[in-house]
């Protein structure tokens, strides 16, 4: 299968700052990829090397299998975390704008635009300034601008942050739309349940460095079925007692947990029971969001050491 | 090329189309006018008729005083005058009315009860002549308001011209003679310039380069911050983020720098259209309103060919680096320092621009005609003024152009990588990595 894009060993440095480190994937064509990582993990630098904006120190970037270029870069739509368009400029003259600079006639963009306003409920505004809007308002104008000249790969970078339910839903549906179409999704988030649902294969990334990398249903089996979710009422002291529990994410009547490594789930179970009255117990495969925290962890007590 | 065009359309149409670019192309022209013409109207608004008295025991000087200061009145038109007072070294244009009460017989309590008058503001003024006056050639003037050079001119120059038609009288010459020997002798001036020699008078060929300064330098300043604005709004609004996934910094900020000149030749074209609809030049309906002062005052085609020119190079080289300044910072409010710097030669263009247009053959005004960060202001200033050697005018554009060239690549370099920066503002170390950056 085609790969849309190549990273490899591809490193950037800002002064004694290493913000990406030799870092490699591919993303095959028509995947929902995921890049993910804690806040300063070197995301939005990796994104900006994508689609040329800043240049890799070292190691080498294909798109669409060629080396990068701004016919390459063209065919790539990219909505920025940090938001942004003219505040001054109307709806529609910031849509046309944007799409005539990749290329789309005005006439066309315009038709494009309105069909996107109307769906995404934003039918009435096409002539309001882009100050007049609500923020989860320009924020589905500015995906609409990273869609609009129908790229054939997407970076959406934190594209459900700030929207509300309905809004997440119509954007979630139409991405499905365009991942339907052919089209490469490459998300950058922190928000796992999303990912967890939408992406085909992730790679995880902290201090600039890959430390997870594969299709997510792979990465899930590598980690077994040691996984335990419980929901209780009363107290659990054995979450504590390493023999038993390795990790655990306590939401008060509800606890995520990996079982310690040679310990029985039975024995975990009638544990739990003798403190608590327990309404659920299901072992499971890692969610996301324990295998995020875990690896993170992981890796800070390795860079730690070194 | 294309996205080039397409930046230069979007910042054009957004721009020309606010109400800041309409009020500014009306008012501007305006504004000007009024800086030149409200002054010189309050020095020549009379400030209401003044009473004064004069104090003489000869009769005859009382007379001709009086009648010398309330015929001043008869200046009002425009012909002999009017230039009697220029040619007496008067201000140009001043005029004021004076009702005068003459009184022949001095003693002390007559000096007292004036001054008490002035003081009761029921006499503006009053002379006191000493008999000897004509030996002495002294006399004293008594008002509350001793800074009104003007009015204590008009007396002395009252006293003087009567004094010396007593004196002429003495010596046997008739009234009429006195008249004519004292009369005001009319000084033409003729400037001779590369082009020619045209009639013209000092007021005017003061005025009118001094208006071209102003609007060069008033286009070249606000067009080069309408740039750095421009950088700063994409700057902080994000927007830079997204239009680099579809373009490149250079294509951006050429874009950016041509279409906000498109804007200002725009607002200069306006202007000079205006100007031609209004009159010779448009400059001939603000002579009208000053009265004669500009009459002879009209801007040749070689001056009005050359404004976009040096508008153009001025504008270019400031709004390089303005285009770096708004790349450097996050906010206008932190531009507000750091532009001060690139702003100074400018501010020194209007500082020395008065010597300038006064003299424009000092060294001076040669060299700072060629330093590039001046020489588009300060060398129109002096092709306004009187056409300087072409080969001056050559290596002026040459270096300014040189200077250019080396300012594009070192901007777009600190463009390139402010633009994407946020947070605290570079040092200067951090601005030379930034420049060093391949």
């Amino acid at each position: 299968m085609a790969l849309t894009l190549e990273m490899e060993t591809v490193t950037k440095t800002f002064d004694e700052f290493v913000a990406v480190d030799r870092l490699s994937f591919s993303i095959r064509e028509g995947e929902i990829f995921g890049l993910l990582g804690p806040n300063g993990a070197g995301k939005t630098s990796s994104i900006r090397m994508m689609i040329g904006i800043t240049a890799p120190d070292s190691g080498s970037i294909r798109l669409f299998g060629h080396p990068l270029s701004r016919e390459g870069v063209d065919r790539v739509g990219y909505l920025p975390e940090e938001r942004g368009l003219y505040k001054k400029m109307k709806i529609m003259e910031n849509l046309v704008f944007l799409a005539r600079l990749k290329g789309i006639a005005t006439a066309e963009a315009k038709r494009r635009a309105n069909q996107w306003l109307e769906r995404l409920d934003l039918g009435g505004w096409a002539n309001a300034r882009l100050e007049e809007l609500s923020k989860g308002m320009q924020q589905k104008v500015q995906f609409i601008a990273a869609v609009l000249h129908q790229p054939d790969f997407m970076i959406l970078d934190e594209p459900f942050s700030g929207l509300d339910p309905a809004s997440s839903l119509a954007l979630k549906d139409a991405l499905l739309d365009l991942k339907r179409q052919g089209k490469t999704i490459l998300f950058s988030t922190h928000r796992m349940d999303t990912v967890e649902r939408l992406c085909d294969s992730i790679c995880l990334i902290n201090h600039g460095r890959s430390v997870l990398l594969g299709a997510l249903r792979e990465i899930k089996a590598g980690y077994g079925r040691s996984s335990v979710q419980l929901e209780y009422e009363g107290e659990l002291p054995l979450l504590h007692d390493p023999a038993l529990v390795a990790s655990f994410n306590d939401f008060g009547n509800y606890v995520e947990l990996r079982i310690a490594p040679g310990a029985e789930p039975q024995r975990l179970l009638e544990t739990a029971m003798r403190t608590a009255r327990i309404c659920r117990f299901e072992i499971v495969e890692p969610s996301l969001e324990e295998i995020f925290i875990d690896t993170v962890e992981n890796t800070r007590m390795v860079s730690s050491r070194a | 090329m294309r996205k080039i065009l397409l930046v230069i359309q979007r910042e054009y149409i957004v721009r020309v189309r606010t109400k800041a670019f309409i009020i500014f192309t009306v008012l501007m022209p305006l504004l000007m006018g009024a800086a030149v013409i409200v002054p010189g109207k309050l020095m020549m608004q009379s400030a209401g008729t003044r009473h004064v008295t004069i104090v003489c025991a000869d009769a005859a000087v009382a007379a001709t005083m009086k009648s010398e200061l309330e015929g001043s009145r008869a200046s009002d038109d425009k012909e002999a005058p009017a230039a009697a007072e220029e040619q007496h070294g008067e201000k140009r244009g001043t005029k004021q009315d004076f009702a005068v009460t003459v009184e022949s017989t001095p003693s002390e309590e007559l000096r007292r009860n004036l001054t008490s008058m002035v003081r009761n503001n029921a006499l503006d003024g009053f002379a006191w002549i000493e008999p000897d006056a004509i030996r002495t050639r002294k006399a004293t003037y008594y008002s509350r308001n001793s800074s009104d050079f003007i009015e204590s001119s008009l007396v002395s120059r009252a006293l003087r011209l009567a004094l010396s038609e007593r004196e002429l009288a003495g010596h046997g010459f008739s009234a009429a003679q006195a008249k004519t020997l004292l009369g005001p002798i009319a000084v033409n001036n003729v400037h001779i310039s590369n082009e020619g020699a045209t009639q013209s008078n000092g007021s005017g060929a003061f005025v009118l380069p001094f208006l071209l300064l102003m609007a060069i330098y008033m286009t070249v300043l606000i067009y080069g911050l309408y740039v750095m604005r421009s950088v700063i709004e994409e700057k902080s609004s994000r927007v830079i983020e997204v239009l680099l996934g579809s373009l490149t910094p250079m294509q951006l900020m050429a874009g950016k720098i041509i279409g906000v000149g498109a804007v200002g030749l725009t607002q200069i074209g306006i202007w000079a259209l205006a100007g031609i609809a209004m009159g010779t030049g448009g400059f001939a309906m603000a002579g009208r309103m000053m009265g004669d002062s500009m009459k002879d005052a009209h801007i040749s085609t070689t001056v009005l060919a050359l404004f976009p020119v040096f508008f153009l190079l001025g504008y270019a080289t400031y709004s390089c680096m303005y285009a770096a300044v708004g790349a450097m910072v996050n906010s206008e409010e932190e531009a507000q320092q750091l532009q001060f710097p690139v702003t100074l030669p400018l501010i020194a263009c209007i500082v020395v621009a008065t010597a300038v247009i006064r003299d424009p053959n000092t060294p001076l005004a040669f060299w700072l005609s060629m330093f590039p960060l001046t020489s588009p202001i300060i060398m129109f200033v002096r092709v306004s003024e009187n056409m300087p050697p072409l080969w001056q005018l050559a290596l002026s554009i040459a270096l300014s152009l040189a200077t250019l060239y080396a300012l594009v690549w070192l901007s777009s370099r600190i463009y390139r990588v402010g633009i994407l920066m946020y947070g605290k503002r570079p040092t200067l170390p951090e601005i030379v990595k930034w420049i060093r950056y391949s």
